[in-house]
C-alpha cells in the first residue's frame, strides 16, 4: 500500500542529476529573446518616447510600447472577488501615460539576444515628468495626498463586527494593546520567471512554456484579452524552481510575450533576470496591525479589536485584496472568541504590487495575535502557553464557524481536537520544563506561537487517468507542480487503489494541453483537491475495469477483485488478465465493442480511462499546528541564534511522510527569513533598495537550526474521502510569532520585538537600546 | 543583467597584461575572481570597453614563504589561503578574518589581492592587512614599487593604485609571539559586516602588554586604526576589565556609515563590543603561547 509510505520522492533523480527542463532551457527554431524596459521612476508621467535609435541597433527586431496595444484592451482583470469595488486600481500590461513604481513595464525589446536587446533599451529615450513618490499608507492617506489613481489611495475599507467588542472592552479584567508591523517581503524562487511563447499563424495556434501554479485559468484570461478560442492556446508547464504563491498571478508578461510572438510570428522567449524579479514579481505581507485584546478575571480571551492596514503597492492585481482577506478572517486563530472587530484598509503606494506569498495573510495576523497574546499572559501572570490552552477551540465545537469571510468564503474550521495536540505539542517539546536562561553571557528564550492554516480552497480540481495496453498508468493532472512533489503522491494515491507499483505511474500536470479544466496549485490544495480527484479517478478505474472483465467472462463484479494490477477471480483465487490486457480489451479499435457508424449513438469506449473532477469545500479543512523555539540572544549586540524549532501538526493523514517533513522544514526556514533576514525595502523616493541578494538576505543551509517536525493523523478532514489536510504552509505561518516570543521571553522584554524583521539593531531596542523601545 | 558589451583579454604573463593596460588605458579593467566585478558588470554599474582577466597568470598566485617573511600574491584564492597550513599558522589572523569572507563558493572563486584592490570598507583582508602593517607590491609597465597597507586603501572603493597598475604581491611579516583576534558582526554570517574589528598583542613575560594593534572595518570608508587603544594597552596586563575600559578610547565620532537597517548608532554601540571580544580573544592566545 502506497499511501502513507516514505516514499522518495519521483522527481529528485532527475533534479539532481541535472537533468530538469526548465523554461530556460527550451529554444525553438527562429526564437527571438525579449527584455522589457521598466520605469525607473516610481511615480511618473510619461512624455515622448524616441525609439528611433534603439529600433537602428543591429539585431533588434520590434520595439513594442502601450501604443502598439490594441485599442481598447482592458486592464487585467482580479479574479478573485474583492472587498469592494477595486477595478479602478487595474494594470495595464505595458504602462499608458504614467508609471506607479519602480519595475514597470513601459516597452518590450524583441531582439536576437537578451543582451541585444538590453543595449538596446539603453537607447530608448523617455522623457519622464517625475511625480512624487508615495511609500507608505501613512503618506497616502494624508490629508492633501495626491491620489496615485483617480478614486484616490484608500483603495478598501472594510472589515467585521461580531458580538459585542466594546462592552467585552469594557468589562475586561485583563487589556493589551500594541502595534505591529510585517515588512514587504516575497518569494525568492531560486528560478525566476520566465515564458516562451511560440504563434503558430497559419493554424492561429499559440504555445506557452513557462506557465505554472493556474494555467487553466491564466490560458483563458490570455485568450480573453487576445480574442483567442481557450483551446487554441495551450500553456506548458516545465519544470519549476519554486513558486510559494507568487508564481501563478496574471503578469503583465503573461500577455505581453504571447503577443510579441503574434505580432511577429516567430517565437520569443523572456527569461526574467534576477533583478527583474526583485522589482517585477509580486511583494507580499507589507502591513501593520493595531491589536487590542482582553480577558476576563480567568484568562478566557473576550475580545479582539484589530485595526488593519496593508500597503499594496501600486497596482489591484490578479489577487485582488486576498491577503488582508485572509488575515482580517482568521485573525482570531484557534482560539474561541465571538468578539471580534476588524477594520481593514487597503492602500495603494507607488510601489510593486502585491499578491499572495506562502500563507498569505495568515503569517502577518498568527505574528501580531500571538505577540500580542504573550503580553497578555504576561500581565495576567499565568504561563503562556496556558493562556492560550484555556482558550482552545473545544473539538466538540467542530466544525467551527469563525463568523467572517475571505474571498467570498465562510472561514470554518472542519475537524480537530486542537487541545489534545497542544497537550502532545507541549510534552513533545517539553515546553514547561526548566532551562538555563544564559549560556556564554547570551539570554536563552522559549517562545510559542499556536495557528489554524487553511488549507485545500478553491472550486474544483480533476484528473484524467489513463491506463495503457502495457498497463502503465498516466495520470492527467489539471493543477501544476513547483517542487511540491505531486508526481510523487499523487502517483501514490493511485498506487494505492489501482495496486499498480509506483515505478509503473506517471504523473503530468501543468498542461492545458492534457486536460480540458485544472485548477491549479495554491493554498496547500494539490494533497486535497488533486488528491482526491487522483482517488476518485482511480476507483472509477477499477470500477471499469472490473465491469469489463466481468462482461467479457460472465462473472459477477462482486466475484471479481483487483489486485497487483490485475483483475483475480476472487473464489478461485487466480489472475484473469491485468489492467494492461483490459485497457486492450477496452480500445475503440476492438471489434467486440466497437459500435457500428449506424448505431448512431456512440456508447462509452474511450478505453481504460477515467475523468474525475471533484467539487471544493468552500472553506477547505483546517490545519491545527504549535509553533515552539528556543533562541538565544546576545544582550549586547542584539544577535540572535535558533537553537532548536519545532513544529508540531495534525494533518489529518499523511500522504507520503517525507514530503510533510519537508514542506515544514522547508517553510520553517523561509519563515526565519521574514522573521530575521528578508525585506523589500524601499527609500523616500520609491526606489528598491533591497534589489539584489547582497542587500536582500535570505536564510542559508549554514544558519539553519535544527528543526523538529512532529506530524499527527488525529483528526482526518470530514470533508473529503482521503482525510487529508494541506500542509504547504503550516511551516512559515508561525515562524515570526514564535521567534518573537522567544527573544521577548530571552531579554525578558515587555515591549518592542513588534516590527519584522528582527534585525539585531530592533532586538536591542527591546531592551532600551538608543532610547527606543 | 547583461553587462554593456567589451573585449577581452586572458593575457598568460604579467608583462603581458600590463602591456594591455597601456595600451587601452582608462578603458581597461582588470578581473581577478570577479566576486564584485562580474555583479557590477550585469548590472552595467561598470562598463570597462576592456576586461583584462588575470586568471590566467600562474605566477601572480600563490604563497611563499622567506623566513618570517611571506609573500602571497594577488591572485591567490580566499579558500585557499584559508585552507593554508602556512596561513593558519604563520598569519593566524588573516586565517580567522577570511573565515568571515563571503561564502564558501564566493571563496572559491574571490581572490585576496581582488579583494584589497576593490577596497569595499565592509571587507575583511584590506583591513586585516592594515593591521598587520602589510606591504603591497604594485606593477606597473615602468616597474614596480611598494607602497604601506596604510597608504593603499584611500577610500570607499578607491585605493592608490594609478592607471596601469595591477596589485602584484602582500608582503607580511610573521609575528610568532603575538596573539590575534578577530570579531564580526554581520546581518547573516559571511556577509558584508555591520562593524568588525581585528587585533593583535604581543605580551612580555611578566604579562603586559608590549604590543598592541586594533582596526575596527566597515564603520568608515577606511579601516579605522585605534592607536590610542593599542597606545593604553602597552604597559598593562590586559584583564578584561581593562580592556573595557580602554576600548572607550575608540574614536567614535569618526564613525560614519548610517543606514536605516545598520544605524550609526548601532554601529558605535557594537564596535567597542567587538573590539572587546577582539582583543580578548587575542589576549588570550598570547597567553597560551608563553605557556
Amino acid at each position: 500500500m502506497a499511501i502513507g509510505k516514505p516514499v522518495v520522492r519521483v522527481e529528485d533523480e532527475r533534479f539532481l542529476r541535472g537533468e530538469g527542463r526548465f523554461t530556460a532551457d527550451y529554444t525553438l527554431p527562429f526564437m527571438l529573446e525579449a527584455h522589457i524596459l521598466r520605469s525607473p521612476h516610481a511615480h511618473a508621467r510619461i512624455g515622448l518616447v524616441g525609439l528611433d535609435e534603439a529600433l537602428a541597433l543591429k539585431g533588434v527586431h520590434a520595439i513594442f510600447t502601450n501604443v502598439d496595444l490594441p485599442e481598447g484592451l482592458p486592464p487585467i482583470q482580479c479574479r478573485i472577488p474583492t472587498h469592494g469595488d477595486l477595478s479602478p486600481y487595474l494594470q495595464h500590461p505595458l504602462a499608458r501615460d504614467t508609471v506607479r513604481y519602480v519595475g514597470e513595464p513601459i516597452a518590450v525589446i524583441v531582439a536576437d539576444t537578451r543582451a541585444i536587446a538590453e543595449d538596446a533599451a539603453e537607447l530608448i529615450e523617455i522623457e519622464f515628468d517625475p511625480l512624487p513618490a508615495i511609500t507608505s499608507p501613512q503618506q497616502a492617506t494624508a490629508d492633501g495626498a495626491a491620489p496615485i489613481h483617480a478614486p484616490g489611495n484608500l483603495a478598501g475599507r472594510w472589515g467585521f463586527d461580531l458580538g459585542d467588542v466594546a462592552g467585552a472592552l469594557k468589562a475586561a479584567a485583563f487589556t493589551a494593546s500594541d502595534s505591529f508591523s510585517i515588512q514587504r517581503h516575497s518569494a525568492m524562487p531560486m528560478e525566476t520567471r520566465g515564458l516562451l511563447a511560440s504563434y503558430d499563424a497559419g493554424r492561429n495556434l499559440l504555445d506557452i512554456y513557462g506557465p505554472t501554479k493556474v494555467v487553466h485559468t491564466n490560458r483563458n484570461m490570455l485568450a480573453a484579452m487576445l480574442g483567442m478560442g481557450e483551446a487554441e492556446i495551450r500553456m506548458i508547464e516545465p519544470d519549476v524552481g519554486g513558486s510559494f504563491g507568487a508564481r501563478g498571478e496574471f503578469y503583465p508578461e503573461d500577455y505581453l510575450i504571447p503577443f510579441a510572438s503574434i505580432r511577429l510570428k516567430r517565437p520569443v522567449r523572456w527569461i526574467e533576470d534576477r533583478v527583474e524579479h526583485f522589482a517585477a514579481i509580486n511583494h507580499s505581507r507589507d502591513c501593520t496591525f493595531d491589536v487590542n485584546v482582553c480577558a476576563d478575571k480567568d484568562g478566557i480571551i473576550t475580545a479582539f479589536d484589530v485595526k488593519l492596514v496593508t500597503d499594496m503597492g501600486s497596482y489591484i492585481r490578479t489577487h485582488g485584496d486576498v491577503v488582508p482577506s485572509h488575515a482580517a478572517a482568521s485573525f482570531p486563530g484557534p482560539y474561541r472568541v465571538r468578539n471580534y472587530r476588524v477594520d481593514a484598509m487597503t492602500v495603494m503606494t507607488n510601489k510593486t504590487p502585491t499578491g499572495t506569498y506562502r500563507a498569505p495573510g495568515m503569517f502577518e495576523a498568527n505574528f501580531a495575535r500571538e505577540r500580542i497574546l504573550d503580553r497578555l499572559a504576561d500581565k495576567m501572570g499565568i504561563d503562556r502557553a496556558e493562556l492560550r490552552s484555556r482558550n482552545l477551540i473545544r473539538p466538540e465545537q467542530m466544525p467551527w464557524h469563525v463568523g467572517t469571510e475571505s474571498v467570498k468564503r465562510p472561514t470554518i474550521f472542519d475537524s480537530g481536537d486542537f487541545p489534545l495536540i497542544m497537550d502532545r505539542a507541549l510534552q513533545a517539546y517539553g515546553w514547561s520544563a526548566p532551562f538555563e536562561r544564559e549560556a556564554d553571557g547570551w539570554k536563552r528564550g522559549r517562545g510559542i506561537c499556536v495557528l489554524v492554516e487553511p488549507s485545500g480552497l478553491g472550486p474544483f480540481e480533476g484528473v484524467r487517468i489513463e491506463v495503457d495496453q502495457h498497463g502503465k498508468v498516466q495520470i492527467f493532472s489539471g493543477s501544476s507542480n513547483q517542487g511540491q512533489g505531486h508526481e510523487t503522491v499523487l502517483a501514490q494515491i493511485a498506487s494505492e487503489t489501482l495496486t499498480v507499483p509506483m515505478d509503473r505511474i506517471r504523473v503530468r500536470h501543468g498542461d492545458t494541453g492534457i486536460i480540458t479544466f485544472g485548477g491549479g496549485t495554491y493554498a496547500s490544495r494539490t494533497a486535497i483537491m488533486g488528491g482526491n480527484a487522483v482517488h476518485s479517478a482511480s476507483v472509477g478505474v477499477r470500477e471499469k475495469a472490473l465491469k469489463a472483465v466481468a462482461g467479457k467472462f460472465g462473472i459477477a463484479v462482486e466475484e471479481l477483485d483487483l489486485r497487483e494490477g490485475a483483475i483475480w477471480h476472487g473464489r478461485k483465487n487466480e489472475p484473469l488478465v491485468t489492467l494492461g490486457g483490459i485497457a486492450r480489451m477496452l480500445m475503440p479499435g476492438n471489434q467486440e465493442i466497437l459500435t457500428s457508424p449506424s448505431a448512431g449513438n456512440i456508447p462509452d469506449n474511450d478505453g481504460l480511462v477515467v475523468t474525475s473532477y471533484v467539487r471544493g469545500v468552500p472553506s477547505g479543512a483546517a490545519v491545527f499546528a504549535v509553533h515552539m523555539a528556543d533562541v538565544l540572544v546576545d544582550p549586547e549586540t542584539g544577535e540572535t541564534k535558533v537553537e532548536r524549532y519545532f513544529v508540531a501538526c495534525d494533518v489529518g493523514r499523511q500522504l507520503n511522510p517525507l514530503i510533510v517533513e519537508g514542506q515544514i522544514v522547508g517553510g520553517v526556514v523561509q519563515g526565519l527569513g521574514g522573521a530575521f533576514l528578508e525585506e523589500l525595502a524601499y527609500n523616500e523616493d520609491g526606489q528598491l533598495t533591497t534589489g539584489t541578494f547582497a542587500d536582500y538576505l535570505m536564510p542559508n543551509v549554514y544558519d539553519a537550526p535544527p528543526i523538529t517536525a512532529l506530524v499527527f493523523e488525529e483528526s482526518p478532514a470530514p470533508t473529503n474521502v482521503l482525510g487529508v489536510k494541506g500542509v504547504g504552509e503550516v511551516g512559515p505561518s508561525g515562524v515570526g510569532a514564535t521567534i518573537g516570543n522567544a527573544i521577548a521571553n530571552a531579554l525578558g522584554a515587555v515591549s518592542g520585538l513588534n516590527k519584522l524583521p528582527l534585525t539585531p539593531e530592533r532586538v536591542l531596542h527591546s531592551i532600551g537600546f538608543g532610547g527606543q523601545v | 543583467m547583461k553587462p554593456a558589451p567589451f573585449d577581452y583579454f586572458a593575457p598568460t604573463s604579467l608583462e603581458e597584461a600590463l602591456d594591455l593596460l597601456d595600451r587601452y588605458g582608462p578603458d581597461a579593467r582588470v578581473i581577478a575572481g570577479g566576486q564584485s566585478l562580474v555583479p557590477m558588470l550585469a548590472l552595467r554599474l561598470a562598463r570597462p570597453e576592456v576586461i583584462v582577466d588575470l586568471n590566467r597568470i600562474p605566477a601572480l598566485a600563490g604563497i611563499a614563504e622567506e623566513g618570517s617573511t611571506l609573500r602571497i600574491g594577488a591572485m591567490t584564492r580566499q579558500a585557499m589561503a584559508l585552507a593554508s597550513p602556512v596561513v593558519r599558522e604563520k598569519l593566524p589572523l588573516l586565517h580567522l578574518g577570511l573565515e568571515n569572507v563571503g561564502h564558501p563558493p564566493t571563496r572559491a572563486r574571490g581572490t585576496l589581492g581582488g579583494s584589497i584592490s576593490h577596497a569595499d570598507p565592509a571587507a575583511e583582508t584590506p583591513m586585516i592587512m592594515l593591521a598587520y602593517r602589510a606591504t603591497m607590491v604594485i606593477a606597473g609597465s615602468r616597474g614596480e614599487r611598494t607602497v604601506d597597507a596604510g597608504q593603499f586603501t584611500l577610500g570607499t572603493f578607491e585605493t592608490c593604485l594609478e592607471e596601469g597598475e595591477i596589485l602584484k604581491q602582500i608582503i607580511v611579516e610573521s609575528r610568532p609571539d603575538e596573539g590575534t583576534g578577530f570579531a564580526e558582526l554581520s546581518r547573516r554570517r559571511g556577509d558584508f559586516a555591520m562593524a568588525s574589528a581585528a587585533a593583535r598583542i604581543r605580551l612580555d613575560d611578566a604579562g603586559k602588554c608590549v604590543e598592541a594593534h586594533l582596526m575596527i572595518g566597515a564603520v568608515a570608508p577606511v579601516p579605522l586604526r585605534c592607536d590610542a587603544v593599542a597606545q593604553a594597552l602597552v604597559g598593562e596586563e590586559p584583564s578584561e576589565a581593562c580592556i573595557r575600559e580602554v576600548v572607550r578610547l575608540i574614536d567614535l565620532d569618526v564613525f560614519e556609515f548610517d543606514n536605516p537597517e545598520i544605524s550609526l548608532a548601532y554601529r558605535r554601540h557594537i564596535a567597542p563590543v567587538l573590539a572587546r571580544r577582539a582583543l580578548m580573544q587575542s589576549v588570550t592566545r598570547a597567553r597560551e603561547l608563553r605557556k
